[in-house]
């Protein structure tokens, strides 16, 4: 056997897992950001007064001038649909039948990518507008799955 | 620098804060399943482990013997000419005494890895592996050690074939 041939007794792979765990504090901007999620079924935006911009969700600080965000500011549960995606393959790599709908909704300057449904299948389209439906507070955790899904207004 | 600071800004936790909520987190875990080709030389290196022996790879022009064994010499870029057993003995290269494991868990009773040179290998060839049997103080460099295998019917052709290397008395 020259050594450019694989012994086959040999093990051809080595199979294994990384133990990779994280824990993720959201900052002082994002505890506020989640805890009005979590306590008041409320997304709040920052404003700066300089630049005339509301971040969504809240900053601390203005990423354009440096400053201080100057005010929260409640952006209510009604946001528009800016771009969305339907997904047809699970986080695992496997199959879905049915598609779930993930959009980026605006609010504010800003907004969130969460998922979507729309009522008696209505078919989806940017520029519709969508709400915030929420889990109960008792399942709340304060985490952006606070949010169950955003679903469509269709009137 | 850092010594002259005497009051850090921001703000800090601690894990009683974690877990009585005063703050929100999110603890989450990665999926890191991984496959690896062992490739020829690694494949035969396991493969080796599992018959008991430490495999090196020899080349005839640089006069190189390598372990972990490669099929490519890293001086001349030849081929390596022959795969060869090594022994199971070496000398400690160097050395650490490690209080925090892997998932950084203070422990009392360090873990020893060292860096061994196996016998057999050209001079300052050899491999990473624990060191066991030992008082973790009187560890030194360039102890004489040997290789602490599982038993035959145990081993699966892992470097952890091997459980540790103890020192001998020479």
């Amino acid at each position: 056997m020259t050594l450019l041939e694989r012994d086959p007794n040999a093990p051809s792979f080595w199979r294994d897992e990384m133990q990779v765990t994280n824990r993720y504090t959201f900052g002082i901007a994002g505890e506020r950001f989640f805890r009005a999620i979590k306590d008041h079924e409320q997304i709040l935006g920052s404003h700066c007064n300089n630049c005339e911009h509301t971040y969504v969700p809240a900053a601390a600080f203005c990423e354009r001038c440096m400053k201080k965000t100057d005010e929260w500011v409640d952006v209510g549960k009604v946001g528009e649909v800016v771009t969305f995606t339907h997904l047809f393959v699970n986080y695992d790599g496997s199959q879905r039948e049915e598609p779930e709908t993930i959009a980026f909704i605006k609010f504010g300057d800003g907004g969130l990518v969460h998922r979507v449904v729309s009522p008696d299948s209505y078919p989806i389209e940017i520029g519709l507008q969508a709400r915030a439906v929420f889990k109960p507070l008792s399942e709340r955790e304060g985490s952006i799955l606070d949010i169950l899904h955003f679903e469509l207004i269709t009137d | 620098m850092s010594d002259k600071v005497t009051n850090y800004p921001g703000t800090s936790l601690t894990e009683k804060d974690i877990v009585d909520g005063n703050v929100l987190s999110i603890h989450d875990e990665m999926q890191g399943d991984f496959s690896w080709d062992t490739g020829i030389a690694i494949g035969r290196y396991l493969a080796g482990f599992k018959e008991g022996v430490i495999l090196g790879s020899h080349c005839t022009h640089c006069r190189k013997t390598v372990v972990p064994p490669r099929i490519v010499c890293e001086w001349c870029f030849r081929p390596m000419d022959r795969f060869l057993p090594l022994g199971d003995t070496g000398t400690v290269n160097t050395f650490s005494l490690c209080y925090v494991t892997w998932d950084v868990q203070r422990i009392k009773e360090p873990e020893t890895p060292a860096v061994i040179e196996i016998d057999g290998a050209s001079p300052l060839h050899g491999i990473m592996h624990k060191l066991g049997e030992v008082d973790p103080q009187q560890i030194s460099i360039g102890m004489r050690i040997k290789a602490v295998w599982k038993p035959a019917d145990e081993r699966e052709g892992a470097i952890t074939d091997i459980l540790y290397f103890k020192p001998t008395k020479e």
